[in-house]
């Protein structure tokens, strides 16, 4: 029999015995038994095949559903086997083998309290005490592989089941644990930090949590920096942790940038870096072990550091944070750090000349201290340090050194902390630093724009969309960034090789033109400049090869029609038909369903917002013109047209969105007009025929120049709810159906099995 | 991590790989150190995106030049139909896949690249699909070699792979074809040559669904010159757009093409096609015969499908599926010989065109990988991407003939391979010197031994003189003194016994510096001689003999000498 019919009929045997009834007419015949009890799979040829030992697990795990079957586990040798196939060489085995052993051991402590009371007697099902022994034995073993196992299984049974017998169980097997940690050196760490959290979090633990604080205390003060660091930041997420080792935790955190900024002080020492709060730094006995890590190797430094300063912006945001969050000794050991990797702090001690060494150019320190940097802009600042954020900032911009991804996480950190810069109370300037600092960047900027890399490029025009979205309207900023070239630059990126960068341009240049920021022209107030943005965008959408850059312009035009833009608002209708003409045609399916969305706006805009539901009826005053009027309109610019003719498209997404558009018009409508017929109006009646051919399977195309009394007519007599639920449905529901399954299944036995090579 | 692909059988979770078994709790940034991807087909880099901008990966990804600029095409196409038929909303974006490839650094081939301080790694020319590459993974004296998918025969477009007699521990190599010795692809060729030929002389449609990239240009130039020597006139038509595209990109990595293309490409691009037009929508409707390539090549959705569609009615026509197709698929339905398929809408679509399988993908057969073997001289074997009967019967070959190791490991099975690494020691100056000025400089032929004490710190071992490692180490000396007691039948005074060992070594070792002390010892070189009375005998001297233990020999050498007596004395 091949290994995978084997597998299938292991898996099958387990789905039924999952019925009682089942069970026991399987068990009569001894088929269970020889599937899988002891004298069972073990001992065929085929026990060797990954895909056996998985089928036969997964096929105990559905039959493991009743107390039939729970003794039929510890009788038949079956347990044993799981045991097993814990240390098993395939990490799908064992690891299921691992969440079987949590199933059998809750589901037989559940059986044990179905007495009529449902509680818990403090007596062990057999099934249970099995498992018991050997979680208790494997804790004691020297065999590293089997305490992991132990303490897996512990940490799922922790983390899943929050009945009272845990906490016995939690009690007997805790000074095994507590053992594990006296040990040199400490087995299996990684999965003992596990159990100790899962243990924290439960909450049928809360009166034993005594000896549980022990135990982690003990850890934080014996597990390498690495392995402690995650069991502290586990720790202060905690919301009931007691405040002496939430001190012991917060400072196994701190601790590497402490003796980071300790190496590198000069006297008297750069700002921040001997404020650290008191308290949190005392006794920490990690601290020559961390100076140790720190020091021994690259590979060892630049691990701790990226894990701290992902573990301290993963903290920051929680309002179970540490109190008080000691930010100015944060910010300055991140300044340092970044200063160290760029190669611009310098150190005459020891320590610090080698931790120079170390982080010089790497990448992976300076990614990670720029995000927490960017994370750190949330809070409160002192203006000397922020000037000191903003200078590493610029050395980060400008050097020729920064990498393409270091230079896009410089970015976003500006960005973070121009944003959240302090302004003065009721002064619309910009602080005196930003300020400072925006002179310094544009010239940065301006050259980052001609990078020979288009990452370098496109990161930059991301950032300028983002600034000028927010600072659009400020003096200081416009003034800065109109006597740069970087308007001039950006428009010229509109015909950058890169797509990416022709999309990103498209929209930076975009938000300059509607913030009047735009390249100035060769004579001032020239009206041509404005045309020409339009223009190219124009040109761009009917001829760029690339989606994104098309994509890219339908967005900039959605938002130019939301704003009011004013070459848009000179003259919409020649706008809108334009667009929608070139957009009709675009092969991107991406392209017309935002062309959907810019003329929805545009409807928005004439017939007012979509009713509400919920919303108290109120008088159709928001419409600002009379309807009639607007299906003229509508039917001038063919906008009827598109939206009929994206129903009938191909791709999915464009039909729902014309769907979505339509019921929104026939709402809209569905007071006005004329009580005619569809079958009386010239147009529709084909229009209708058009439509009911398409959904036979056949393509058509729609009569043009339709009247509005004829799109009214085919809009009511449409069943835009029936093809809106329709379309809703994902194709998969065809595939998913029994039939379509059925299908595959016999196919696959005849002819497809020469093929399946050929796979890619 | 070598490559991070998908399983496009799967619409759920299980198409992407479960990445929490590399991580448990932890950030796989700090588990990984790069993710190196071999080429642009999904099944090797589809769960890109989703792995470094849904599930957090932050570090470098690497590939060459032509994958970084392709793969972004294909993800964005996937992306689109898995958006556009699936209907899915929480899947990649465009902007994760522009993101995602922000991280990636492009690779020259056989250019070595260090990742870090310890990792290197370095690509080699793979065939397969343009772009596709093997790569050499290095951490000081040990090597993988990943061979990605790869080709050894050369095929119409791309060349056979290549790689260095690089001598890994480990050659991690695919075996897709790992029993099949493939027929002359020409066979192939010809067969799929004459059903297009025939079914639009009798006036039917063909339709060849192909992904963008790739088997479809193959099968364009093959198309195209047959046309050329036929003269045939009926239109070939390719999806819009797709065209330029492809030119675009096998014009700019032309140097990844096989030699033949780059030879007559100063003359003509091959891959400007005379006969090949751009497809329109309404040509389908079209009557007449007609040959069309259509993405995608599953016929799951688009442009392909909807032709597909039309065209599948008609008894005349053919659909020629020139690759595989994943359960669910029209494509997987048709080839699997089902003639009425459910449609959306519950129409029923009977399928009476000719439906016709060609496999033109291009793996390596058994012989070819036993070639690669071959060529790169491996320690160990590990093969994946194939079926376990045929890598089972592969691995017993290879095993046979080189004489090395094969594992053939199932999914999440972990393999241990032992391995002896060379470990670099570093040799102090002063020790080289001693040994120079000891004469006799070493011959390649003819090893010498050299002695010091190996100190280890900083992880780097170094062999320095002992007086060094003393020093740096901080540490007292000791020194080790052996001594041995000869006895003389003599039964002059202890003085004149020693005087007379004096004379005897200094007539006996002539090149060695013999020394009679004040106090009456002996020395020859570190070597301490001294006479003492027997206390019970009076006729015997006792010679104590001490030596260090760097002067062994001597000391070993003066003993026996001792032993055997002084010369009479001349009377």
């Amino acid at each position: 029999m091949s290994s995978r019919v084997l597998s299938f009929s292991l898996r099958l045997a387990g789905t039924f015995a999952a019925q009682e009834d089942c069970f026991l007419y399987l068990q009569q015949g001894e088929l269970l038994l020889g599937l899988f009890g002891e004298g069972g799979p073990q001992c065929w040829a085929a026990w060797s095949v990954p895909t056996v030992r998985s089928g036969w697990i997964q096929g105990l795990r559905s039959l493991a559903q009743h107390p039939c079957a729970l003794h039929f586990l510890a009788d038949s040798g079956a347990v044993d086997t799981i045991f097993s196939l814990q240390g098993d060489p395939s990490l799908f085995v064992a690891s299921a083998a691992s969440q079987l052993l949590v199933h059998t051991l809750a589901l037989s402590m559940q059986a044990g309290a179905t007495g009529c009371s449902g509680l818990w007697d403090g007596v062990w099902p057999a099934c249970a005490q099995k498992i018991m022994g050997h979680l208790e034995e494997s804790l004691q073993s020297t065999a590293a592989p089997q305490v992991t196992q132990a303490l897996n299984v512990l940490t799922s049974t922790f983390g899943r089941c929050h009945s009272p017998w845990t906490e016995t169980l939690w009690g007997q097997l805790c000074p095994l644990v507590a053992r594990l940690l006296e040990r040199t050196p400490i087995p299996a760490a990684h999965s003992l930090v596990d159990l100790l959290l899962s243990v924290a979090r439960s909450p049928a633990l809360s009166s034993s949590h005594g000896r549980l604080w022990e135990a982690v205390a003990q850890a934080l003060r014996c597990l390498s920096p690495m392995q402690a660091g995650s069991l502290a930041l586990g720790m202060l997420k905690l919301p009931h942790c007691p405040q002496a080792l939430r001190v012991q935790a917060f400072g196994v955190l701190l601790q590497p940038l402490a003796c980071v900024v300790k190496a590198t002080a000069q006297a008297p020492g750069p700002p921040g870096c001997s404020m650290w709060p008191p308290g949190w730094l005392d006794g920490a006995e990690g601290s020559s072990l961390t100076v140790d890590t720190l020091l021994s190797s690259k590979s060892a430094c630049v691990g701790i550091l990226c894990q701290t300063l992902a573990q301290l912006e993963e903290l920051q945001p929680l309002p179970q944070r540490p109190a008080p969050w000691p930010q100015e000794p944060l910010l300055g050991a991140a300044v340092t750090i970044l200063r160290l990797c760029h190669g611009s702090a310098t150190s005459s001690s020891s320590g610090g000349g080698r931790l120079c060494a170390t982080l010089a150019g790497c990448v992976r320190v300076q990614r990670a201290a720029l995000d927490f940097l960017g994370t750190l802009s949330q809070e409160t600042r002192s203006q000397e340090l922020e000037k000191e954020v903003f200078a590493v900032l610029s050395e980060y911009l400008g050097s020729p050194d920064s990498s393409p991804t270091v230079l896009k996480k410089a970015f976003q950190t500006t960005l973070r902390w121009l944003l959240s810069s302090p302004r003065t109370p009721g002064c619309p300037d910009l602080g005196p630093q930003p300020l400072l600092f925006l002179r310094e960047l544009f010239p940065v900027l301006q050259k980052r724009l001609c990078s020979p890399s288009w990452e370098v490029r496109d990161s930059v025009l991301e950032f300028l969309t983002q600034l000028s979205r927010h600072w659009g309207g400020q003096a200081d900023f416009r003034r800065a960034l109109l006597a740069s070239e970087v308007p001039t630059l950006t428009q010229q990126l509109l015909q950058d090789p890169e797509s990416y960068v022709r999309a990103s341009a498209v929209a930076a240049a975009g938000q300059l033109s509607s913030r009047g920021l735009q390249a100035a022209p060769d004579s001032p107030e020239h009206p041509q400049a404005q045309q020409g943005l339009l223009g190219e965008l124009l040109c761009i959408l009917s001829t760029d090869s690339e989606g994104f850059p098309r994509r890219a312009v339908v967005q900039v035009f959605t938002e130019w029609l939301r704003d009011g833009h004013a070459d848009v608002a000179r003259d919409t209708e020649w706008f809108i038909a334009t667009v929608l003409q070139v957009v009709s045609q675009d092969l991107d399916w991406e392209v017309r369903v935002q062309g959907l969305e810019l003329a929805q706006v545009f409807l928005v805009q004439r017939l007012g917002q979509p009713r509400c539901p919920y919303m108290v009826a109120l008088p159709e005053a928001a419409s600002a013109t009379p309807i009639p009027e607007v299906l003229q309109s509508l039917c001038r610019l063919r906008l009827f047209d598109f939206a009929f003719r994206a129903l009938l498209d191909c791709d999915r997404p464009v039909a729902q969105k014309a769907c979505e558009l339509l019921l929104f018009l026939k709402d809209k409508t569905a007071m006005c007009g004329g009580l005619q017929e569809a079958g009386d109006i010239p147009g529709s009646a084909s229009g209708q025929v058009t439509l009911q051919r398409w959904r036979a399977g056949e393509q058509g195309q729609l009569p043009g120049d339709l009247q509005p009394e004829a799109m009214l007519a085919l809009l009511r007599s449409t069943d835009l709810e029936g093809l809106q639920a329709r379309l809703a449905q994902s194709s998969d529901h065809m595939e998913k159906s029994p039939q379509s399954l059925l299908q595959d299944m016999l196919a696959t036995v005849g002819v497809l099995g020469e093929n399946e090579a050929d796979c890619y | 991590m070598l490559d991070c692909g998908m399983h496009m059988g799967f619409n759920d979770d299980r198409r992407f790989p479960d990445f929490s078994y590399i991580t448990q709790n932890g950030r796989l940034t700090d588990f990984l150190d790069c993710v190196i991807i071999s080429h642009f087909h999904l099944d090797h880099c589809g769960a890109l995106p989703y792995f470094s901008e849904m599930v957090g990966y932050d570090g470098p990804i690497y590939m060459t030049h032509p994958t970084q600029a392709i793969c972004p095409i294909l993800l964005e196409d996937y992306r689109k139909i898995a958006v556009d038929k699936k209907g899915e909303a929480n899947f990649f974006t465009s902007q994760m896949i522009k993101d995602c490839m922000k991280k990636v650094v492009a690779v020259h081939l056989h250019q070595t690249v260090q990742v870090d301080d310890e990792l290197e790694i370095k690509a080699y020319y793979a065939g397969h699909v343009l772009g596709a590459a093997m790569f050499q993974i290095k951490v000081g004296s040990e090597s993988v070699v990943y061979t990605g998918d790869y080709n050894m025969t050369p095929d119409r477009h791309l060349g056979a792979a290549w790689i260095d007699r690089c001598r890994p521990n480990l050659l991690i190599t695919e075996s897709t074809y790992a029993t099949t010795i493939r027929d002359s692809k020409r066979c192939r060729e010809r067969d799929f040559l004459k059903k297009v030929h025939e079914t639009v002389e009798r006036g039917g449609k063909v339709l060849i669904p192909v992904f963008a990239l790739g088997r479809a240009q193959e099968l364009c130039i093959l198309l195209e010159t047959f046309w050329e020597r036929m003269n045939l006139k009926v239109p070939i038509y390719f999806s819009t757009g797709l065209t330029e595209k492809a030119n675009h990109y096998y014009k700019l990595f032309i140097t990844w093409t096989n030699q033949k293309i780059r030879k007559t490409f100063v003359q003509r691009n091959m891959f400007e096609f005379k006969h090949i037009k751009a497809f329109d929508r309404a040509f389908a409707d079209n009557p007449g015969p007609m040959v069309v390539f259509a993405t995608p090549g599953m016929l799951h959705a688009g442009q392909s499908l909807q032709i597909f569609r039309k065209w599948a009615g008609n008894e005349k026509n053919m659909v020629i599926m020139p690759g595989y197709c994943v359960q669910g698929t029209v494509g997987h339905k048709i080839l699997s010989g089902q003639r009425k398929l459910e449609m959306e809408g519950r129409q029923v679509l009977e399928v009476k065109m000719q439906v016709e399988y060609m496999s033109f993908s291009a793996h390596a057969d058994a012989k070819g990988i036993m070639q690669l073997v071959g060529q790169a001289e491996p320690e160990n074997v590990l093969l994946v991407h194939g079926e376990a009967k045929k890598m089972e019967f592969l691995r017993q070959k290879i095993e046979q003939e080189f004489r090395v190791s094969c594992y053939m490991p199932a999914n999440g099975e972990t393999v241990t391979l032992p391995t002896s690494p060379n470990i670099p020691v570093g040799i102090s100056l002063g020790l080289l010197k001693r040994e120079m000025a000891q004469g006799l400089l070493p011959e390649t032929k003819k090893p010498r031994l050299l002695h010091g004490t190996l100190i280890m710190k900083d992880s780097n071992l170094r062999l320095v003189s002992s007086e060094q490692a003393l020093k740096e180490l901080g540490l007292a000396e000791h020194q080790l003194r052996f001594t041995c007691r000869v006895h003389l039948q003599d039964t002059r005074k202890e003085q004149e016994t020693a005087l007379r060992v004096y004379s005897h070594l200094k007539s006996t070792l002539k090149d060695h510096c013999v020394q009679h002390l004040p106090d009456g010892s002996v020395t020859v070189e570190s070597i301490l001689i001294q006479a003492a009375a027997h206390s019970e005998d009076p006729g015997t001297k006792v010679l104590l003999v001490s030596w260090t233990y760097q002067d062994e020999e001597l000391g070993s050498f003066l003993t026996a000498l001792l032993k055997k007596g002084l010369p009479q004395a001349p009377s």
